[in-house]
Order: C-alpha cells, then sequence, then structure tokens
C-alpha cells in the first residue's frame, strides 16, 4: 500500500443535533464537529449513494456548525426528506478561506446580504456582536417576501445591537416591515468616513453588481469589499476544477474575494 | 507495462491507438502517436472511489502492482501538470491520484519525427530526462538510455552491448506557435470567440485525449437490484461538454461554446501559468487531431497572440 | 449512295445492355458499374464514346452507372470494343471478348459510398456489391439489389428487390464512460432512442436497437465500439411501379455475409421455376411471383442451403403495404380542388 497520507475524500461521521427550519423551502441543519471553522468557509456534506454537496457555515458553535440549506437538488432534497434530529450523517471539510473577521473589528462596516446569502455573515456579525466591536455595522438584508425571511431571531437580537434595516422585496398590503430592493437603502447609510469604511456583499450575481454600483456612488473604494461566490463543485479540494475562474479556485482561494479581484475573474 | 496499441474502432475497420497493459513488447505501437494518452493510468476515466455498506465507507482497492508506461517526451512533461493539480494545488493531496502513482515509472520513447499537429518545440516538451530508460529503434537495433540502477541489470543481463546513447528529440515540430504573455481581461469577451460557438459542437474529445487534462466529477451511486448497497466514483470531466458549471437550481456559469472554448485555451497556455509559473499545454497535437469539426488549438493560441497584440498596440 | 438497312434485331439488342432510343436509329449504351465505383480511366473511355459515337452527353443512371445516349445503330459493334476496358476494368463477368455486355436483367448493383468514405458506414458496401455482382452477373432476370451501410438507408435499399443494410452490435466498456450521455443524445434525436442512463452508466435495449452505431460514432472516449463483426439486415420485395410500389419489408437482422450472400443467389433458381413464360419482355417484379407462389415457396428456395448464423433472427411471414393502384387510384375523402375549396 502506498504512503499517501489522509484521505481528504473519505467522508467523516457527524450526528445531526437539530433541524431548524426557516421556511418550507430553507432549512438549517446543526451537525456535530470540533475543530477550528472561519464563518465563510463550506462543508461537503456527504451522503453515500446519493451524493456531495458544499455548503456554507451558517453558524459556529463550540460543538457543532450550522450548515443553511435550499431544497434545490438531488441531495439537498434527499436530506429534507430522510433525516432528523440524531441521526449520524457524514462531512468533509471545512474548505475555503472563509472571512477574517479580525478584518472588520472596530471599523466602519457595510453589510449587504440576499436572502440565504445571510449564512456565510452570521458567524461575522456573530463574532462582531459577541466581541462589542458592532456599533458601527450596518446591516441591509434582503429577502424575497415576508415568508422567505430567514434567521428571524437572530435578526432580531442584531437589531438591537447594529443598525439592521430588514426589507423584502414585495409584500401584501398591509406589511409593516420596509419594502424594496437592498440598493433602495444603500444611499441613507450613515458613514463617517467611507474612505476607511469596509464592506461585505452577498447575494445572488445581480444583486451584487447593483449594490456595487450604489457602493461605489458612496465612494467605497473596491479594494475594502468582500464577496462570498458559489460555483459548481466535485472535490472542495482544488482537483476537480470545476469551480475555476481564471486562475483561480472558488474552493481554495475563496469562496471570499475581495471584489477587486474578483471582477476580473471572468467566467 | 502500459503502453499504446492498436484497438478498437469508431468508424468501421479503424484503430484506435490508445494505452492498455501488454504482455509482449511486439504488442506496443512505438511510432504512432496514441489517440488518447497515458494519463488513464493516472486518471482513469472512470474510478471508484468508495464502496458502501449499510454502515460501512470502504475504499476502492486498486492494483498496486508496479508499472512501466513507454511514453513519449511532451507526455513526461504532461505528468509535471498532473502532479501539479492533484499534489501541488490547494492545501490537500489527492489520495486517490497518489496511489496509482506511487507505482508508476515513466520510460521514454524517442521522437524520430514530430506528430501530426504537434507544437511541442515551441511548448518546451521535445526534450525530458525524465525517465527510468528510454527506448528508440534504428537500423534494425534498439538503443536505450538506463537512467535506473535497478533497471541496469535487467538491460545488462539481457545482453546488449554497452554504447554512450541518447535518445531522439524533434527540433522541428509540424506547427510553430506562440503565446501572448499577457491576455487583457477585456479579451474575454472578444468576439473571436464567437466562431467556435457556431464551429464547436462541445462533445469534449479535445479534454478526453488532452494529457493534461485532469477535471473529475463524483457521481453516487446504488446498485439498482438493492438500493442499500452502493458507491461513490468519479469520471472524467470536460469544461466543453453540458453540465460541468451546472449547478442545482439551474444556473449555467457558460453557456456558448466559445466561451468554453475561451475557457479551455486560456487555461491551457494563460491562467495555469499566471497560476504555476509554466503553461499547462504540452503542444502534442491530440486535440487538433481528434476534432471532428477540424478545430485547431494550435490555431487558436495563434489567433489569441495576434489579436492580444492587435488590442495591446491600439491603446 | 445505298442506305445501310434498320434491320436490327431489338431483343438481342436490349439483352447486350442497349437502350431502345425514341428517335428512330438511335440507342443509348448503357455502362455497368457494380458498387456505384468507377476508376478515371474507365470514366475517360466513356467520355471518348459519347465524344465519338453519341452526342457529347452523357446520362447518370438512377441505379449508379452511365447511359451514352445518341449512338448510331450501326456503330453498336464499334462501341462494344470501346467498352472493354471499362467492362474490365469494372471486374464485370462477360462472355465474349469485345461483345459488350451479355445481359442486362439484372440491373447493377447499387451501393451508398459505404465505409471507406463515411464516418457512418458499417462495412465495405463497395466491395460486399461488387463480390455478388460477380457472383449472379450476367443473367438475364429482372433483379434489383442496393447495399447501403447504416440504417440512414442513403442507398434507397427499400426500393429494391434484395436491400442490404449494413448493422453493428455496438460493444460497452464502463470502464472508458464517463457519463457524458451524448450517445443517448444523439440515439434519441438522430436514432432511435434505445439507450437510457442508469446509474451513471448507459444502458443498451438490444431488441430496439439497429445497429447504426450512432453511439459509436458520437463516444468521445470510446467507451462505445464496432462489433468486430459485420451484421446485416436485409429487406425484401421493395419496388416501384404503376400497378403497386412499396417498400421492402425486414425479413432478416443481425445476419451475416455468408447468409446474406446466399440468399441472393438462391433467388435466381425460384425464377428460373416460377416466372410467368408470358410476361411481357420476359419482365416480372418478384413480389407478383411471389403473390401467386406465395410465401412459403419463396422462403423455401432462397433459404435453400443456408444455414444462417446463430445470431440471425428471420422473418417467417411478411406483409407489404403501398398503394394498390390496380385497385383504385383515387385520392382519400379529403380530396379537393383548389379552385374550388370554401374560403
Amino acid at each position: 500500500m502506498c504512503n499517501c497520507g489522509k484521505n481528504e475524500y473519505t467522508p467523516v461521521p457527524s450526528k445531526l443535533q437539530d433541524i431548524i427550519k426557516h421556511t418550507a423551502q430553507e432549512w438549517t441543519f446543526r451537525f456535530t464537529y470540533v475543530g477550528d471553522v472561519k464563518p465563510g468557509q463550506f462543508f461537503q456534506i456527504s451522503i453515500p449513494k446519493v451524493g456531495e454537496c458544499p455548503i456554507s457555515v451558517s453558524g459556529i458553535g463550540p460543538d457543532y456548525v450550522d450548515l443553511t440549506l435550499r431544497a434545490v437538488g438531488k441531495v439537498t432534497d434527499y436530506l429534507f426528506e430522510n433525516f432528523k434530529a440524531g441521526d449520524s450523517l457524514f462531512l468533509r471539510g471545512p474548505y475555503g478561506n472563509g472571512f477574517d473577521v479580525h478584518e472588520f473589528e472596530g471599523g466602519e462596516l457595510i453589510i449587504v446580504v440576499g436572502g440565504t446569502a445571510v449564512s456565510p455573515v452570521r458567524g461575522v456579525v456573530q463574532y462582531l456582536c459577541e466581541t462589542e466591536s458592532a456599533k458601527d455595522v450596518h446591516m441591509i438584508a434582503g429577502f424575497k417576501d415576508p415568508g422567505e425571511i430567514m434567521f428571524k431571531a437572530d435578526l432580531k437580537d442584531w437589531a438591537e445591537k447594529i443598525d439592521l434595516t430588514l426589507t423584502v422585496d414585495g409584500a401584501p398590503e398591509g406589511y409593516e416591515g420596509k419594502v424594496g430592493l437592498v440598493t433602495k437603502y444603500i444611499p441613507d447609510i450613515p458613514i463617517r468616513d467611507i474612505s476607511r469604511c469596509k464592506a461585505i456583499v452577498v447575494g445572488p450575481p445581480p444583486m451584487i453588481r447593483f449594490s456595487m454600483i450604489e457602493l461605489v456612488k458612496r465612494g467605497l473604494s473596491e479594494d475594502n469589499v468582500w464577496i462570498s461566490d458559489s460555483r459548481r463543485m466535485s472535490c472542495g479540494i482544488g482537483k476537480c476544477g470545476h469551480c475555476r475562474i481564471n486562475d483561480k479556485y472558488v474552493c481554495i482561494d475563496g469562496p471570499v474575494f475581495k471584489f477587486s479581484e474578483h471582477k476580473t475573474l471572468i467566467d | 507495462m502500459f503502453t499504446r496499441l492498436k484497438s478498437s474502432t469508431k468508424s468501421s475497420n479503424t484503430d484506435v491507438i490508445r494505452y492498455d497493459y501488454i504482455s509482449r513488447i511486439e504488442d506496443a505501437e512505438l511510432e504512432e502517436r496514441s489517440d488518447y494518452s497515458f494519463k488513464e493510468i493516472l486518471i482513469p476515466l472512470s474510478e471508484t472511489m468508495f464502496y458502501f455498506t449499510e454502515d460501512e465507507i470502504k475504499e476502492a482497492d486498486y492494483d498496486a502492482r508496479p508499472v512501466i508506461v513507454l511514453m513519449r517526451s511532451c507526455d513526461i512533461h504532461a505528468v509535471k501538470r498532473l502532479d501539479q493539480m492533484y499534489t501541488g494545488n490547494g492545501p490537500a493531496n489527492d489520495w486517490f491520484y497518489e496511489r496509482l502513482r506511487d507505482r508508476v515509472k515513466f520510460a521514454l520513447i524517442g521522437c524520430g519525427k514530430a506528430c501530426p499537429n504537434s507544437f511541442c518545440v515551441d511548448m518546451g516538451s521535445n526534450k525530458t530526462d525524465e525517465y527510468v530508460f528510454s527506448i528508440d529503434m534504428a537500423d534494425g537495433k534498439v538503443y536505450c538510455d538506463v537512467r535506473d540502477d535497478e533497471l541496469m541489470a535487467a538491460f545488462e543481463s539481457a545482453g546488449g552491448t554497452k554504447e554512450d546513447v541518447s535518445p531522439r528529440y524533434v527540433t522541428e515540430a509540424e506547427f510553430r506557435v506562440e503565446r501572448p504573455e499577457e491576455v487583457p481581461v477585456e479579451l474575454f469577451k472578444d468576439p473571436m470567440w464567437d466562431e467556435y460557438t457556431r464551429r464547436c459542437v462541445n462533445c469534449g474529445r479535445c479534454n478526453f485525449v488532452c494529457p493534461t487534462c485532469t477535471c473529475f466529477t463524483i457521481q453516487d451511486i446504488f446498485y439498482t437490484d438493492n438500493g442499500r448497497v452502493g458507491e461513490r466514483r468519479r469520471v472524467n470531466a470536460s469544461c466543453m461538454v453540458d453540465g460541468y458549471t451546472d449547478v442545482a437550481g439551474g444556473l449555467v456559469m457558460r453557456k456558448k461554446n466559445g466561451e468554453r472554448m475561451r475557457f479551455k485555451v486560456l487555461h491551457k497556455v494563460y491562467d495555469f501559468r499566471k497560476r504555476f509559473g509554466y503553461d499547462m499545454c504540452v503542444g502534442c497535437g491530440r486535440c487538433d487531431t481528434v476534432c471532428p469539426e477540424y478545430i485547431s488549438f494550435a490555431n487558436c493560441i495563434n489567433k489569441l497572440n495576434a489579436r492580444v497584440k492587435e488590442v495591446t498596440e491600439n491603446v | 449512295m445505298n442506305k445501310t438497312s434498320l434491320d436490327t434485331n431489338l431483343k438481342k439488342l436490349k439483352k447486350n445492355a442497349f437502350r431502345v432510343s425514341k428517335v428512330r436509329g438511335e440507342t443509348a449504351s448503357r455502362v455497368r458499374c457494380p458498387g456505384g465505383e468507377i476508376d478515371v480511366d474507365s470514366l475517360q473511355r466513356v467520355v471518348d464514346i459519347a465524344r465519338k459515337y453519341g452526342k457529347g452527353m452523357v446520362n447518370i443512371t438512377n441505379r449508379q452507372g452511365f447511359e451514352i445516349p445518341g449512338i448510331d445503330l450501326a456503330d453498336v459493334e464499334e462501341v462494344n470494343k470501346a467498352l472493354q476496358l471499362i467492362i474490365e476494368n469494372r471486374g464485370v463477368n462477360q462472355e465474349e471478348y469485345n461483345g459488350g455486355y451479355p445481359a442486362s436483367g439484372t440491373r447493377n448493383v447499387v451501393a451508398c459510398p459505404g465505409k471507406q468514405l463515411c464516418p457512418f458506414a458499417n462495412f465495405d458496401t463497395k466491395k460486399f456489391a461488387q463480390e455478388i455482382d460477380k457472383a449472379i452477373f450476367p443473367n438475364d432476370h429482372h433483379v434489383k439489389i442496393a447495399f447501403t451501410g447504416c440504417s440512414n438507408d442513403c442507398a434507397h435499399t427499400r426500393l429494391n428487390d434484395f436491400g442490404i443494410i449494413g448493422m453493428s452490435e455496438p460493444q460497452y466498456n464502463k470502464d472508458r464512460c464517463v457519463g457524458c450521455e451524448q450517445c443517448v443524445k444523439y440515439c434519441k434525436k438522430r436514432s432511435v432512442g434505445a439507450l437510457k442512463v442508469v446509474n451513471g452508466k448507459i444502458e443498451r435495449d438490444a431488441n430496439k436497437c439497429v445497429g447504426c452505431a450512432l453511439c459509436v460514432n458520437y463516444c468521445p472516449t470510446r467507451a462505445w465500439t464496432r462489433s468486430k463483426e459485420e451484421y446485416f439486415r436485409v429487406v425484401l420485395l421493395g419496388r416501384t411501379g404503376k400497378k403497386n410500389p412499396r417498400m421492402a419489408e425486414d425479413f432478416m437482422r443481425w445476419a451475416d455475409h455468408d447468409t446474406v450472400k446466399k440468399v441472393i443467389c438462391n433467388v435466381y433458381a425460384y425464377l428460373d421455376e416460377y416466372l410467368d413464360k408470358a410476361a411481357v419482355e420476359s419482365k416480372e417484379h418478384i413480389g407478383y411471383i411471389v403473390d401467386r407462389t406465395g410465401f412459403e415457396e419463396f422462403l423455401k428456395y432462397i433459404m435453400k442451403d443456408v444455414t444462417p448464423n446463430p445470431k440471425c433472427e428471420i422473418q417467417g411471414r411478411i406483409y407489404w403495404g403501398g398503394k394498390r393502384y390496380d385497385q383504385g387510384n383515387e385520392l382519400r375523402q379529403s380530396m379537393f380542388r383548389f379552385s374550388e375549396r370554401e374560403e
């Protein structure tokens, strides 16, 4: 036999501690995991005989990670239908660079997120809240409609510590919250020193594009913006090639990129 | 010994030359370039990774017997690219690749003539000294430069005469190519790629025959007669073929074949170099020869280079 | 000046492969090219004959031969001498040196380009056509045979008495299959849809598969390859004509070369026995004879001394379709005249 060391492809058993259902389509699975992990990194959820799918870390606890996913494919559908708290599953990871939370301590920070993209930044916000460096955080979180709002309890908590704008693209009559795309609220963010302000923008590509237009209008430097990207992946460890864009591999060089770098990557 | 041999047919009675194990040297094809490359020994077209039973995950067995692969200089250069991707990109190495790689040694077939559509000289892959022995046949004799001490004994016992020999190599390939040093971002969306949207049929042959293409897709299956048992395997993937970028939910990154061509060509002669310092393509010319639509990769590099010059000179 | 008499034996002329022209005193020479193949020397000779004895024009026939019109009946002997080179170069059997073609009943054996040229062809159609021509020619019986490389049937074999369609049994190596599904896609779009994906690999419905080997052509990794054995579908007794034009129907599939050859050669004994002696110009489509004798009797003759290969499947009873003009030629109920149609 060869001395090839650890087989990174081997799925590692993990007990499912809890399932938190946000909407019918979006649930958070709390997996047992002890080890280093950063917000913005991802795991491969691995279901033997069914497949694997890369899911970004939406929460980090002492003996668990939260992985929030939408039922939109073979593996996620299978997960939604076949598992309950207490069951044993498999994980590989964590993979990718993740956010360096220290980067955002103390200074002014704008966060613009849409839909399930709350997941990768949830850990960042939690960290900043816990370390009392949240006072200059301005977050705009957008969802399609009131029924799609995720992490409601978190949003409620955060609203007391950061400047949170929660908005929905559309809502039925009588809805009392804010309505409109996230871009609508960017001009109103109170910023003291835009030259030193940083931003995290995560969401569907068009959302990122239009948000960037608004942020640049405010005078924000593209070097100070971080985004999180996603691509099709098989391996998660820079081998299978699916997630490559130019000379970068989303799975190992990302999924978190500086916007100024990411905009030069063309699929 | 794993080497090129003539094999099964596509068009009626047309031989294909591809690699397989041989037990007699007479079965080896030492003249013509193989249509499919040696890489199948290191990254099989289809490779089982794990077997799953109800409560067990088991790494699939593999053939651990030592292997000598006979190949040309360009292909030996390609091994470096495979190693780079599987053991030199990112923090983790590829366990399945390593275990296959460990048992393989490479022997060089000297090149008496340039292969069809080759451009190895301009890619710098026409010469190598990374081999355990070389083999050249000329004037009814076999010349071998033996570099591996373990094998030297075997060669000596075979009763040859000792001479100073060095393997043949070509100094002029069929094509000349000029690669651009830098490719401006605006060329990614250049109309030059539209030609390939019209011509390419995205069959992926260029990728499957390429000795440096490494992409794969992981598939899980359960056996139909018994849903409790199954396997995880990986199969070679092609960035030209539909499905390569598809994600759950329906997003596709490169729909047009011209975009896929750009993605592939720039990887081979630009993006890989930006990351690792040298170009991925070794200029073997297989992709040109295999293309059912007569698309020339070599010519595409030259067209790209010309476009880069046009664009940068007009700034 | 004495005018030469036109006292010509037309029966003999026609048997000698000359056509009776509507222009009195003229004829046309028909050049036989088995498998639709001609070498440049022979082609040059066709040109020379047309220039010297004809009118400088050549017709290309529906059955892949040439026809040189405008030849004076008085020049037939000279033309026959000139044809000698072509007959020899094309390997056509002859009875009398410099005597031209010895028969015209059994028509030129037609073939599509086949595997010498076409990537889709499953066998060498021209070679097989020429081999059959050697075996059956000359013969006065009116028999039409065509060979085609795959089930596309570019040679229109289904309008012949014997249509031979090349088949290959696709061989699948699952270890070379990457599951790109191009074979499935092309089989569905361009053939019969005999392939499906099961667990990332391909399953072939062997009964549905027509052996076209399209999967082989479109497979980028050679997971699909052609079988070493060449197989044939044999279709029977198609025809055009005034009475009952119809497509040939399937008789055999997965037949091998020897089976096909024997079956074709056997038809002549049947015709010797059952051809209507009173038939106009001793010529009738075989199908009408089969109508009289019954298919069983026909089968008995063509299968005489034939031991088909084990894989060969044979149709025991065949029904043909086509329009029966002798039973009525009106259009269907929906017929209308354009000038009378209601707005």
